[in-house]
Order: C-alpha cells, then structure tokens, then sequence
C-alpha cells in the first residue's frame, strides 16, 4: 500500500528560499503532497511556493510557527494523510533526509521521528554555542519528563503518523511547539526517536528564536515543558 | 455628606453602570457579570458597615480602611486574571479561524482552478 505523505513547510516572509525548498521536496524519490503554510508573509512567500509546485495556505495574519504548522495538521487529517512532514521553509532542513525522517513511521515503529543534528557522527550546521547548550538543558528535561534520550528538542524536521496527526489537528502547542509536542506525545502515550540528520545555515530570513536571548528562552521553554505534566490529558484529545 | 454615602453612592453607580452597558449591548453578560458582583459586594458593605467592621477585624486588620485597599487591590487582581483567560480563549479562537480561513481558500482556489480548466 502506497502510503500518502504531506510535506508542511512553515514559512514567513521566506521568499529567497521557498522556493529552493519545495523543489528539493518535490524531488524526493518519495512522491509526497507539499504544502507550503505562508504564515502572512508581506513579501512574495506564496507565490515563489506556488510557482514551485507546492499548494499554498495563505494566513491573513502571523500566527506564529505553532498556529502555522497546525494548520498543515488540519489540512493533513481532513485530507486523509498517513504521514505528514514538518520541514522548514527557510531551507535549514535538507529535504534528501525526508526519507530517513519518516522511515519509523512509516514502519510503525514509533509515532513520531524527529530529525535530529547532535546525534553522534553527524557533522554540518550546529547553531551558537550558547543555543547548544539551551537545547542540550531542554534534552535533559525531556529526558527526564518522559525517559527517552533527546539531543534535539528544538529541531522542526519531524514526522508523525496518522495518530498524531488527528492530535495535533485538535491541540498543537503554541508556545514552543517543537519541545512541547515531544512531551504531548509521551503523555497520550505515544512514542518517538530522533535519526541523525544534517542541517544546513538558514538560506535567508531571520531565526525566530535569534533575537532572544538563550537563557530567557530555555527558561520559558522549560515552565512550558513542566506546566504540560500538571494538565489534563483531556485537554490534548481530538 | 458622610463616606458612608459616598461609598454607597459609588458602588452603586457602577453597578448601574455595567447593568446600562449590558442593556446597550455594549457589554455581554458573560463579562459583566464579574464586574456586577463586585459591585454589588461593594454596595452590601458600604450599606452594612458593621459588615465591613466584622470582616476586617476577623482578617486581623488594624484599620478598617486598609481591610478596603487590600479588597480593591484583590477584586482588581481578580477581574484581570479572568480578562487573560477571556482573552486567551479569544486568542485561540482568532487563530483557529485564521486556520480555517486559510485553508477555505485554498480548497476555493483549487475548485476555480478545475472549473477554470474546463
């Protein structure tokens, strides 16, 4: 059975890079549906994305990353998906790992597959010194939330299956998604791994998590993290 | 006039007030309600002070006056705890309508395009 894959791509004001990315997408020996969530852009974000080949969400406004990406989700569980992909517009992520990202999905092996650059062995963009050491403290605090080893919290390349896609269609964290989710998935019960992947410096614009500073962001992200384990289960739940 | 008055005179304005402006629809009675409760807390208390006394004394107030600051201070404290709540839930539904909006619109541009092509 050919399993339908849906590639989201996140992206504000990406229009030097949009469309690099969702060429390489496309061209994947995989074939997957890329959806590009243009997450108010002013500049020409859609219509690079379009002229590409993806099909184009376009927000009237910025919801930020988690609101954009759960709009990907939306479109993936009313549309049937089996796997749907998370990959940044800003050509960070090097969609020739596609295929790595979703393998234990795809296998049934586990719920969600994270890309991740710190796992040994794997060399390439590593980000500030400073930023390294916010995402080996948030690993930790995974680790010790949900007992399974993370080197990349904060990594976007993601794959969920069919399970997670209903969950995140309903509830998909805002704050700091790409941690939080980790733990909304151990806590209704699902698994993750992370697969070493190589990312790549930004192509253009402008991380969102550049201009604060790390520490004020790991400590953020960490009462995020910690409030997820006092919450209803219920409140996650299609 | 005594304090007393005043006090009265003032709570029951605002009760009035917000009883006014959910007449007019400018506010609903969902959000008002707060409001009319503290407002009508304020008026049983400036027209019973020996209520006022009473409550004072059993929080271990040294002056009655004080006893009031701290009540204002935590009604207020209160009223914009819910209106974060209230403007959460507000947030959240703005974002799901956005989202939906969005994707309208891309399945409307998909059916143009099929219909176009014919």
């Amino acid at each position: 059975m050919t399993l339908r894959i849906l590639v989201i791509i996140p992206a504000f004001n990406e229009a030097g890079a949009i469309e690099g990315t969702v060429r390489e997408v496309l061209a994947q020996k995989v074939p997957v549906t890329a959806l590009v969530v243009d997450d108010g852009s002013s500049d020409a974000t859609s219509a690079r994305a379009a002229a590409a080949g993806a099909l184009v969400v376009r927000l009237p406004f910025n919801l930020g990353i988690g609101g954009a990406v759960q709009t990907g989700y939306r479109y993936a569980a009313a549309h049937g998906y089996d796997i749907a992909v998370q990959v940044d517009g800003d050509g960070q992520h090097d969609p020739s790992y596609l295929g790595a990202v979703m393998a234990p999905v795809a296998d049934g092996r586990v719920d969600m597959a994270v890309g991740s650059r710190f796992i040994d062995g794997h060399a390439g963009f590593r980000s500030s010194a400073s930023r390294r050491i916010g995402i080996r403290f948030l690993g930790i605090l995974i680790r010790l939330l949900t007992g399974r080893p993370v080197t990349d919290p904060t990594s976007g390349f993601r794959a969920c299956g069919r399970k997670f896609i209903g969950v995140f269609a309903a509830y998909y964290p805002t704050d700091y998604p790409e941690p939080e989710a980790m733990v909304v998935v151990h806590r209704l019960g699902g698994r993750f791994t992370e697969v070493p992947v190589v990312m790549r410096p930004r192509r253009s614009g402008v991380s969102s998590i550049a201009l604060l500073k790390p520490l004020y962001y790991m400590i953020k992200v960490s009462g995020a993290i910690l409030l997820h384990t006092l919450k209803n289960r219920k409140v996650y739940e299609p | 006039m005594t304090i007393q008055w005043l006090a009265i005179i003032l709570a029951s304005t605002v009760f009035m007030l917000v009883i006014e402006l959910v007449r007019r629809e400018k506010l609903t009675f969902k959000y008002a309600f707060a409001w009319l409760f503290l407002a009508a807390l304020g008026v049983v208390c400036s027209v019973f002070r020996g209520l006022l006394f009473f409550l004072s004394d059993l929080c271990g107030f040294a002056l009655a006056s004080n006893f009031i600051f701290f009540a204002i201070l935590c009604g207020f404290v209160f009223l914009s705890l819910l209106m974060t709540v209230f403007l959460c839930q507000q947030n959240r539904r703005n974002d799901r309508m956005v989202q939906a909006l969005g994707l309208l619109e891309l399945e409307v541009r998909g059916l143009k395009e099929r219909v176009d092509g014919r």
